[in-house]
């Protein structure tokens, strides 16, 4: 499984942003999309196996269509490609002698012909791997462009048995969040530990907030200061119901010892589930959780304070981000314009600089009030979109930690021939500076982090610091 | 769950949650001319029928959608047997409501009051008969009032059942309390939750709870009630509160789910009590929504899964014999509003004569030359 196929897959808003990004310029998606592959409409019908036919939609689609398909070396995609398809066939402890790359000539069309008979010789020689060997080698097409906002959703199951509100997993988070974790270990610091308790394996465990994990299936989750491969392991998704060993120990007692922990469904929390939820803290101070930027969440924001508001005087927003893995940059926009009017919130650029700017709408009511962003690594995406406003443009201070760095650009979905979904941006994202903003992150003008002990005495210290500033 | 019917226009409108496709929209029908306010069908059973509304409240825990309410009410709305038919024929709503539902259907070209005009066949406060009657909660779909489930209150009443009907506040676009006050649908606000079907099913279990517990010191008549036979029945999210109902309160012996996706986790051990889900051809096996199919196999006990050839997702409610007075056709091929609450009303009057009772039902039996919309599933009935 690839790295960025998981992660995609963890940030589960992100898969959202391929629905409820605005649809790209006519001008680029008519022709090529038109043929290679449309946009989804109504219901996807059942998944049927990836073939070589399918490979072939995907290549004309992402040259066609993607960002910088246009510009783009077709033969990097189609050696990634083979490279895949070697590789998996050594896994299986098997080779082919016709399993070598043709000769390229950098003619798109030609390039592809010559690709895809020496894949079928392979694939013919091979016919139990024939499903496999197709998987590997289009999700290795896909992870070539290095686009966060990049994907293949195949094989999307769920468990039959799932009830509204369940999640699936060992039901908890830790301080290294899944897509950190897949996509972005070099940002994850040690120690590992437990951040929250959702239910599930864990739960019934005893596992608490600030617990440390040594130890994942008899591996160390970091090694000289480095995140391991191991951490992924915390996150198992459906249908992988293998068992999971942690070795885990709580400082305050210095207990050590092993909880072997199998995935399943567990209820959660509901209230937690809840997209936008606007409570009122002490001293007239609007705290605002926003999960996800959803096609309603800048509404639901305004319409939250504006319900605390009745009646009282408020003295300022929390707007608490962290986790936030984006959504509509529509709603990202349109939550910015209730701090500001008049200006421009980001920039979606094509691959030769031409910038269309994403101007605040100035319908939605100015709430006028100090306002303080909590973000962190797990604030991807129309979460980054928004929280970079805020900085460029001054509308309030961002405390805790840095953002995710994932913000490519708003991904649209194609539909190939065997209804799985491609997805991709058509336009890269900048700042409202013209800054990149993806891999880098939107820094905090406050660095507060969480420590293990924090977590343990269930200590809030960025929203403290919130509360402190918006107190002055 | 999110699926409403513009009322009579005939769209089934689908909910655009995050990614889920919406189906392409039936080809909207030609409006008709409005034939003026409706006349809801008359009830079939031997009985008169009186109505009466009772506002309870549960200080016992804070309302879930309202912030301010730090206490729960709730609007019941009761249809049972009556020795005669005297006092006033019962509004069917206020016209503030009629309003609010023509504004949140998007209907115009008809009086605003046209909804409040229909005429209904239950006198108010009209004295109750009969005794050792069975109860019936009803519970109606998400957004709308329990009125939508009038015709079917009426005929239940009529054949001796005294029917509970709930509307639960902040769940539909108006609730009126007697100080004239108009709860409006805070739910909607946040109705693309994750868990939001769970939180509402919840909830809903609590009302019928509360309400049941209330029903004896707030209704004169409630010593006419055999508390020992009760079933809930529910439209959309009121079906699958019926279910959640009876896995909460064992005192909801028997229940029906008419074309709800249903919500509440059933034990892993199963789930004994009799049920049956009647649904549209949406809810066959193996369709799109996969609940019913999921909760069948947890099923233990007496168990029927019907579908309603034609039938759409408000054919089990009052909105199809509201479209003529609205002006609207609906589509030649859903089940027109007269069939629609013929079958709905035999069906659920047929399950509840069997459990509550205790009257055996060839109906529920095996496919009947009568009624050849209604199919048995999962036996007979493929993917359509």
């Amino acid at each position: 499984m690839t790295a960025v196929r998981v992660a995609a897959a963890g940030l589960a808003l992100l898969l959202a942003t391929a629905c409820t990004a605005p649809a790209p310029p006519r001008s680029r998606a008519s022709t090529a999309a038109g043929t290679a592959c449309p946009q989804p409409r109504g219901r996807l019908g059942a998944e049927t196996a990836t073939t070589i036919d399918v490979i072939e939609q995907a290549y004309f689609c992402i040259l066609g269509t993607y960002y910088s398909g246009a510009t783009l070396d077709a033969r990097s995609l189609l050696s990634a490609g083979f490279a895949a398809l070697t590789q998996e066939l050594n896994r299986n402890g098997r080779d082919v002698p016709e399993a070598a790359m043709p000769a390229l000539t950098g003619e798109r069309k030609a390039d592809w012909t010559a690709f895809e008979a020496a894949y079928r010789k392979v694939s013919d020689q091979a016919p139990d791997l024939r499903d496999k060997l197709a998987v590997v080698t289009l999700e290795a097409m896909v992870d070539s462009l290095g686009d966060n906002h990049a994907r293949w959703a195949h094989d999307v199951e769920e468990p039959p048995d799932r009830y509204d509100g369940e999640g699936y997993g060992l039901g908890l988070q830790a301080n290294v969040t899944s897509a950190q974790a897949n996509l972005d270990p070099g940002a994850a610091l040690p120690p590992l530990f437990v951040t929250e308790v959702q239910g599930g394996a864990v739960r019934a465990a005893g596992l608490r907030p600030g617990d440390i994990v040594e130890s994942v299936n008899g591996s160390a989750p970091f090694v000289d200061g480095a995140a391991t491969p191991a951490i992924a392991a915390l996150y198992p998704r459906y249908p992988d119901a293998r068992p999971v060993r942690l070795g885990l120990l709580r400082q305050s007692t210095g207990r050590r010892w092993t909880a072997t922990l199998r995935p399943g469904l567990y209820p959660q929390d509901l209230t937690d589930l809840q997209v936008v939820r606007a409570t009122l803290l002490d001293d007239g101070i609007a705290y605002v959780r926003v999960r996800g930027f959803t096609p309603d969440a800048a509404d639901r924001v305004v319409k939250g304070i504006s319900r605390l508001r009745a009646g009282r005087a408020l003295s300022g927003v929390v707007l608490d981000l962290r986790g936030n893995g984006g959504g509509s940059p529509l709603e990202a926009t349109r939550l910015v314009s209730a701090f500001t009017h008049g200006a421009v919130t980001a920039y979606l650029c094509t691959v030769d600089g031409r910038c269309e700017a994403s101007r605040t709408d100035d319908t939605v009511e100015l709430l006028d009030l100090p306002l303080v962003v909590l973000t962190d690594r797990g604030c991807a995406s129309a979460c980054e979109h928004f929280s970079s406003a805020v900085k460029d443009l001054r509308l309030g201070r961002l405390v805790g930690t840095r953002t995710a760095g994932l913000i490519s650009g708003p991904a649209h979905g194609y539909l190939l021939r065997n209804n799985t979904m491609l997805s991709f941006p058509v336009r890269h994202h900048l700042g409202p500076r013209r800054e990149v903003i993806d891999r880098i992150g939107v820094p905090p003008d406050h660095h507060v982090t969480l420590t293990p002990k924090d977590a343990a005495a269930g200590r809030d210290p960025a929203l403290a610091k919130a509360l402190a500033l918006l107190q002055k | 769950m999110r699926r409403l019917l513009a009322v009579a226009a005939g769209l089934v409108v689908l909910a655009a949650s995050a990614c889920s496709a919406p189906a392409p929209p039936r080809s909207a029908a030609p409006p008709a001319t409005p034939t003026g306010p409706a006349t809801l069908p008359a009830p079939t059973g031997a009985h008169r029928v009186g109505t009466i509304a009772l506002y309870l409240k549960d200080a016992s825990r804070p309302d879930p959608w309202n912030p301010d309410a730090h206490a729960r009410e709730l609007k019941v709305t009761l249809w049972y047997p009556a020795e005669r038919r005297d006092g006033k024929r019962a509004p069917y709503m206020t016209p503030k409501e009629s309003q609010l539902a023509m504004r949140r259907f998007g209907i115009a070209g008809v009086p605003d009051d046209t909804l409040s005009r229909t005429r209904t066949n239950a006198a108010e406060d009209a004295a109750p008969t009969g005794r050792g009657l069975p109860l019936v909660v009803l519970s109606p779909g998400f957004t709308h009032p329990v009125s939508s489930l009038t015709s079917l209150a009426e005929d239940l009443a009529s054949r001796g059942y005294v029917v509970a009907g709930i509307d639960h506040t902040y769940e539909s676009y108006a609730t009126t309390f007697p100080d004239g006050r108009v709860a409006a649908c805070l739910a909607c606000d946040s109705d693309t939750d994750p868990g939001f079907g769970t939180g509402v099913v919840a909830g809903r279990a609590a009302d019928v709870s509360f309400v049941l517990d209330q029903l004896p010191a707030k209704w004169a008549g409630s010593d006419r009630i055999d508390r020992s036979r009760i079933a809930m029945v529910g439209q959309s999210i009121g079906g699958a509160g019926a279910m959640a109902a009876m896995v909460k309160d064992s005192r909801v012996r028997a229940g029906i789910d008419m074309d709800g996706t249903t919500y509440a986790r059933i034990p892993k051990g199963g789930f004994s009590r009799p049920f049956m889900f009647l649904g549209s051809p949406q809810h066959v096996p193996g369709g799109r929504d996969r609940s019913w199919d999921r909760d069948w196999k947890l099923l233990t006990g007496w168990k029927r899964w019907l579908v309603l050839s034609g039938a759409e997702h408000q054919s089990f409610t009052d909105a199809p014999l509201l479209a003529g007075a609205l002006g609207v056709k609906p589509p030649s091929d859903v089940l027109p509003g007269a069939r629609a609450a013929e079958l709905t009303r035999t069906y659920v009057a047929a399950f509840l004569d069997r459990h509550l009772k205790a009257r055996p039902q060839p109906l529920l039996d095996e496919p009947s030359s009568r009624y050849p919309e209604v199919t048995f599933c999962p036996a007979t009935c493929g993917r359509s």
